[in-house]
């Protein structure tokens, strides 16, 4: 019987799955399994945070673990595994959004609308009871904290998508505005245009959510 | 008065939000450097609002390696035991 949702370019057919499969070769087997058991959950909920789609988050984590067991050699411990993991993750998805953004149009008019010009009097200056409150505490406070991430998680799932790819390409990945531009085909105003409307949207949501909730 | 002053010679916060998204991914002159640190001497919001800015980068950069804590969903276990089976493969 056939797995649902069973990936195209995988032959396997398993009637039960099971926690560990025989390995076929000698040399540190037990790595990859491992960082499956380890990181596999880690990453995926990365690349689904980046790509919204199960089987292309799978097929990143894949491709991520692939590359690893590939180049584990080159993995001299300067970092934790995850982050090394991590590391080689991202560029999967920059890959796969270079890849993407040569296929389809990337600027998406929808999402450029200017949602947050309540907050300003027709002047330009902040309505008072709309300014930036104060957020408290700081920051090394807060990020230990997993209900901080799921809220960070939330807010991200909230953005339009392309807004959300922009904004991870530029914060999550540090690629430099350039090769963003160069990736997926926009242009520079429309680049700036979509991040400024990503940290608008995301600080508004982090305040109503996080700093300013209801304790 | 003064505040007067400034507010006339300086960008409106809802330009001043914008530009300072723009100054986290390219320099800004040195003349819209002053005027900023201007503007942020009557406007306590805007200057909240930069720093809100680099707080949103922090987080976002340091958010890949807590993606385990940021909840559910996680690899199915059929998709688990296909990459074990692939990786071995290998």
């Amino acid at each position: 019987m056939n797995q649902p949702g069973a990936a195209p370019s995988s032959s396997v057919t398993a009637e039960r799955p099971t926690t560990t499969i025989a390995p076929r070769r000698g040399r540190a087997q037990t790595n990859p399994e491992r960082w499956v058991d380890e990181h596999g959950d880690c990453l995926f909920r990365y690349a689904l945070v980046r790509v919204r789609r199960r089987e292309v988050a799978e097929d990143l984590v894949q491709d991520t673990l692939l590359a690893a067991i590939r180049s584990r050699e080159k993995f001299a411990g300067q970092s934790s595994e995850r982050s090394w993991l991590t590391g080689i993750l991202k560029h999967k998805i920059s890959d796969h959004f270079r890849k993407l953004g040569r296929e389809t149009s990337f600027t998406d008019l929808d999402s450029l609308a200017d949602e947050f010009s309540e907050k300003f009097v027709p002047e330009g200056y902040w309505v008072h009871v709309k300014g930036p409150k104060e957020w408290k505490p700081e920051s090394d406070e807060v990020m230990h904290r997993a209900e901080f991430w799921q809220t960070m998680r939330h807010c991200l799932d909230k953005l339009p998508e392309r807004i959300a790819n922009v904004f991870m390409l530029r914060e999550m990945d540090e690629v430099e505005s350039k090769e963003i531009c160069s990736m997926l085909s926009i242009s520079e105003s429309n680049l700036w245009v979509m991040l400024h409307r990503a940290r608008m949207a995301l600080r508004e949501c982090l305040e109503i959510n996080w700093f300013n909730r209801e304790k | 008065m003064l505040v007067w002053i400034i507010s006339w010679a300086t960008p409106k916060c809802r330009d001043v939000v914008r530009i300072l998204s723009e100054q986290m991914d390219h320099e800004l002159p040195l003349m819209m450097r002053f005027r900023l640190r201007l503007h942020f001497s009557v406007c306590c919001w805007c200057e909240r609002y930069m720093k809100q800015l680099h707080y949103i980068r922090e987080a976002a950069r340091r958010f890949p390696e807590h993606a385990d804590e940021a909840g559910d969903p996680a690899l199915s276990p059929e998709a688990r035991f296909r990459l074990k089976h692939v990786l071995n493969s290998q």
